[in-house]
C-alpha cells in the first residue's frame, strides 16, 4: 500500500527542493549586485507596495474585475465535456448539440455586452 | 400546441432582451422595462393553456428531467402571476428605490432598470422548477431563484437594512444550499439515479442500498429536509425571515414570500412522495409533523408581539409554512378523496392572493406615508377606503375567517389532519389560529378604529387597482368554490 | 486500499469543518469560504459515489454531471455574494458578523 504513495512523497520533495533552491540562488546571486535602490525595492512589475498600513485598501475595480473574471471563465466547465462528445454527435447528424452551444455562449455574449455597456471593465475613470 | 418548456425559453429571453434593451437604450423610461415584462409575461400566461407534453414515442432526453403533469402545469402559471404581480408593485415602490439607489437629478432612474427585470430571471427558475423531475435540475432550477434573489434582496444599496439584508440571506441561503446538496448526493449515492421516478423504482428493489441502509436514506432525507426547511421558512430555519423581510424592498419580500415557498414545497412534495409509501416513511412523517408544530406555535406567537408590519407578515408566513409541512406529513395516511397536491394548491392559491395584496397595500403606503409600521396603517380606512377595504379582505383572509380562501384551506388541512389524527399537532394548530385572529385583526383595529395622524391621502394607479381587485376576486372565489383547483389534482 | 467509506469519511469531515466554520467564525469572508467548502464536500463526496457504482464497467457519470453544475453555481454565488459583501463593506467599514444588528427583534 504505501508503494502506492511513493510519487506523492517524491512530489512533495521536489516542490520543497524547488523552493529552497530558488531562494538560496536568489540570495547568492543577489549578494553580488551589493547597490540597493529605491526602484530595485519596488514590487517586481505589480504587485502591493510592500511598505505601508497593514491592511491597504484596494480599489474595488479589482473585486469587479475579478468578479467578472470568475464567472466568465467558470463556464469552460462545460465547453469541454461538450468539445468531448461533440463529434459523436454530429456524426449522428444531431445538430441540436451545435445550436445549444450556441445559444449557450450566446447568452455569455450578451452578459459581455451588458458588463461593457455598464463600464465594469472601464479602468480609468 | 408547443412543448412546455417553451415557456422557460420565452421567459428568459424576453428577460435578456429587456436586459440589453435597459442597457442600450439610455433614453427609455425605466418603467417601460417593467411594463414590456408585465405585458410579456402576461403573453406567456395565456400560452400556458396552449402547451404540450411528450407526444406519443417522443423520447428526447429533455423529458427525462421535465415533467408536464397538473402540478408542474399549476405552479407554472402560479410563478408567472406572482411574477406580474411583483413587477406591478415595483412600479408602486420606484420612489422608494430612488431614495435609496442615490438617483442623481440628470439620471433619476439610474440604477433601478435591472430591479425590473431581473424578477423574470426569478420567475424563469421558478417555472423551471415546478417541471424539475432530476436533481440536476432541481438544483439548477433551485440556484437560479436563490441566486437572483440575493441580488434583489440587496438591492437598494446605500439603505443598510437592505444590505444587511442581503447579507443574512446570502449566508443562510448558502448554507441551506450546502445542506440541500449534500442531501441529494446521499440519494444519489445511495440509489445510484439522479431521475426522481427511476429512484422511487429502486425503493421497491429489496436489493437497492436505499432498502439495505435505511439510516443513510434518512439522513439524505433529512438533509433535503433542512435546505428546504431555510427556502420554506420553516422553525428552526426560520431565524432569517424577520430580518430579511424587514429589509428587502417590499416588492420583494412579497416575492419571497410566495415564490420562494411556493417552490419549496413543490420540490420537498416530488422529492419526498416516493418515501411517504415505504419503510423510513414513519420516521420521516414524524420528522416533518414535528417540525410542523414547532413552525405553527412559533410564527404565530410571535407574531403577536410585532409592532411593524413587515415583520408581522414575516411571522405570518412561518406559520403559514407550518400548516403546509401538517398537509405534507398528511401524505402517507389520509384516504380522503382529496389528495395532498390539492390541498398544497389550493392552500399556496389562496396564500399568493392575500399576501399579494397585503404587500401591494404596504408598498404604496411605504412609497406616500413613509413607514411600515403598524402605526402608519391608524386611519388608513379614511386616508383611503379602497386600501383599507382590499387590506381587510386579505387580514380576515389570512386569519381564516369563513368564506375567504385562507380559511378553505386551512379546513382542508384541518380535515385531513384529523383523518391522519394527529391530534397533538391540531391542538397547536388551533392556538395558532387563534393568536392569528388577534394580531390580524390588530391591523384591522388599527384602520378603521384608530385616528390618523394627518388627512394625507394615498394615491392608486389604476393598474394597482386593478391587480388587487383581481386578488380580492381570487381570495373570494377560491372561498367559495375551489372546486377547480382540486379537482385539476384529482386522480 | 481506499474504499468509498475512506472517501465519505473525509468528505463528512469536510462537511463538519465549513459547517464549524459558518458557525464559529465572525468574519463574513472566512463564513463565505466555509461555505464553498461545504460544497466541496457534497463534489468529493458525488465524485466517489460515481466512481465506486460502476454502471456497465464505467463510472456512473451522472454524478460527475451534478458535479459541473455544482461548481458553476458556487461561482456565480460567490460573484454576487463577493459584490453584496463589498457593498456592506463600504456602506459599514466592516466584514464582521457582529456588527450586523440595525434590525432587532
Amino acid at each position: 500500500m504505501n508503494t502506492d504513495y511513493l510519487p506523492i512523497l517524491v512530489q512533495f520533495l521536489i516542490a520543497g527542493g524547488f523552493a529552497a533552491v530558488t531562494l538560496l540562488i536568489s540570495v547568492v546571486l543577489g549578494k553580488t549586485a551589493q547597490q540597493r535602490s529605491e526602484v530595485k525595492d519596488q514590487a517586481y512589475e505589480c504587485g502591493m507596495l510592500p511598505i505601508g498600513e497593514t491592511q491597504p485598501r484596494f480599489s474595488v475595480k479589482f473585486y469587479l474585475v475579478a468578479m467578472l473574471f470568475v464567472i466568465f471563465d467558470i463556464e469552460v466547465v462545460f465547453l469541454y465535456p461538450w468539445a468531448v462528445s461533440f463529434q459523436e454527435f454530429v456524426r449522428d447528424g444531431v445538430w441540436v448539440a451545435f445550436y445549444s452551444m450556441l445559444g449557450f455562449v450566446g447568452i455569455l455574449f450578451l452578459a459581455y455586452l451588458y458588463a461593457l455597456k455598464k463600464g465594469a471593465l472601464r479602468w480609468s475613470d | 400546441m408547443m412543448p412546455a418548456y417553451y415557456l422557460e425559453a420565452a421567459v428568459v429571453i424576453l428577460g435578456l432582451v429587456l436586459m440589453v434593451m435597459e442597457a442600450f437604450v439610455e433614453k427609455a423610461d425605466k418603467s417601460l422595462i417593467a411594463k414590456m415584462g408585465i405585458v410579456g409575461l402576461l403573453v406567456v400566461l395565456v400560452s400556458l393553456f396552449f402547451v404540450s407534453g411528450p407526444a406519443e414515442g417522443d423520447d428526447a432526453p429533455i423529458w427525462s428531467f421535465y415533467a408536464v403533469d397538473p402540478m408542474a402545469l399549476f405552479y407554472k402559471g402560479f410563478a408567472l402571476v406572482t411574477t406580474i404581480l411583483v413587477l406591478i408593485m415595483s412600479l408602486d415602490y420606484r420612489s422608494v428605490l430612488q431614495h435609496y439607489m442615490g438617483a442623481d437629478q440628470e439620471k433619476p432612474g439610474a440604477g433601478i432598470g435591472e430591479f425590473h427585470y431581473l424578477p423574470l430571471f426569478t420567475c424563469a427558475g421558478l417555472m423551471w422548477m415546478a417541471s424539475a423531475k432530476d436533481i440536476v435540475s432541481i438544483f439548477v432550477a433551485l440556484e437560479l431563484v436563490t441566486i437572483s434573489f440575493y441580488v434583489l434582496v440587496a438591492f437598494m444599496r446605500r439603505n443598510v437594512g437592505s444590505l444587511e439584508a442581503g447579507v443574512k440571506y446570502l449566508i443562510l441561503g448558502a448554507l441551506s444550499t450546502g445542506f440541500f446538496v449534500y442531501g441529494l448526493t446521499w440519494l444519489f449515492g445511495l440509489s445510484g439515479e439522479t431521475e426522481l421516478s427511476k429512484i422511487a423504482a429502486a425503493l421497491g428493489n429489496d436489493d437497492s442500498a436505499m432498502v439495505r441502509y435505511p439510516k443513510a436514506l434518512l439522513f439524505s432525507l433529512a438533509m433535503i429536509l433542512v435546505g428546504l426547511g431555510f427556502k420554506i421558512a420553516a422553525v428552526p430555519f426560520q431565524i432569517w425571515v424577520p430580518d430579511v423581510y424587514q429589509g428587502a424592498p417590499t416588492p420583494i419580500t412579497a416575492f419571497l414570500s410566495v415564490g420562494s415557498k411556493a417552490a419549496g414545497f413543490v420540490v420537498g412534495y416530488r422529492i419526498m412522495e416516493p418515501f411517504f409509501a415505504n419503510h423510513v416513511a414513519p420516521q420521516l412523517v414524524t420528522l416533518i409533523l414535528a417540525i410542523s408544530g414547532a413552525t405553527i406555535l412559533l410564527g404565530n406567537l410571535a407574531a403577536v408581539a410585532q409592532e411593524n408590519f413587515k415583520r408581522l407578515l414575516a411571522y405570518s408566513s412561518i406559520s403559514h409554512a407550518g400548516f403546509l409541512l401538517l398537509a405534507l406529513g398528511c401524505s402517507s395516511s389520509t384516504t380522503s378523496p382529496v389528495n395532498v397536491e390539492g390541498v398544497m394548491a389550493l392552500y399556496l392559491g389562496g396564500y399568493l392572493a392575500m399576501t399579494l395584496v397585503a404587500f401591494h397595500v404596504m408598498c404604496l403606503v411605504r412609497a406616500q406615508l413613509g413607514s411600515e409600521d403598524l402605526s402608519a396603517y391608524k386611519g388608513l380606512s379614511k386616508r383611503s377606503p379602497f386600501l383599507a377595504g382590499v387590506l381587510l379582505v386579505a387580514m380576515i383572509s389570512l386569519a381564516g375567517v369563513p368564506f375567504t380562501a385562507g380559511f378553505i384551506g386551512k379546513m382542508y388541512v384541518f380535515l385531513m389532519a384529523l383523518q391522519s389524527r394527529y391530534f397533538v399537532i391540531i391542538a397547536l394548530a388551533v392556538v395558532g389560529v387563534g393568536a392569528g385572529f388577534y394580531y390580524y385583526l390588530k391591523v384591522v383595529r388599527a384602520m378603521y378604529w384608530d385616528d390618523a395622524a394627518d388627512d394625507q391621502s394615498v394615491q392608486i394607479s389604476t393598474l394597482s387597482k386593478v391587480a388587487m381587485l383581481t386578488m380580492v376576486a381570487l381570495i373570494v372565489i377560491l372561498g367559495i368554490y375551489p372546486t377547480p383547483i382540486l379537482n385539476l389534482f384529482a386522480a | 486500499m481506499i474504499t468509498l467509506n475512506h472517501y465519505l469519511f473525509v468528505s463528512g469531515l469536510l462537511f463538519a469543518l465549513g459547517l464549524s466554520g459558518v458557525i464559529l467564525r465572525r468574519s463574513l469572508i472566512v463564513i463565505f469560504m466555509s461555505l464553498e467548502m461545504m460544497l466541496s464536500a457534497a463534489n468529493l463526496s458525488l465524485v466517489a459515489f460515481s466512481r465506486f457504482h460502476l454502471v456497465d464497467g464505467l463510472p456512473n457519470y451522472n454524478g460527475q454531471a451534478l458535479v459541473f453544475f455544482i461548481i458553476t453555481v458556487a461561482a456565480a454565488e460567490v460573484a454576487v455574494g463577493l459584490a453584496i459583501i463589498v457593498a456592506l463593506f463600504r456602506a459599514r467599514q466592516t466584514t464582521s458578523v457582529d456588527d450586523i444588528t440595525s434590525m432587532k427583534y
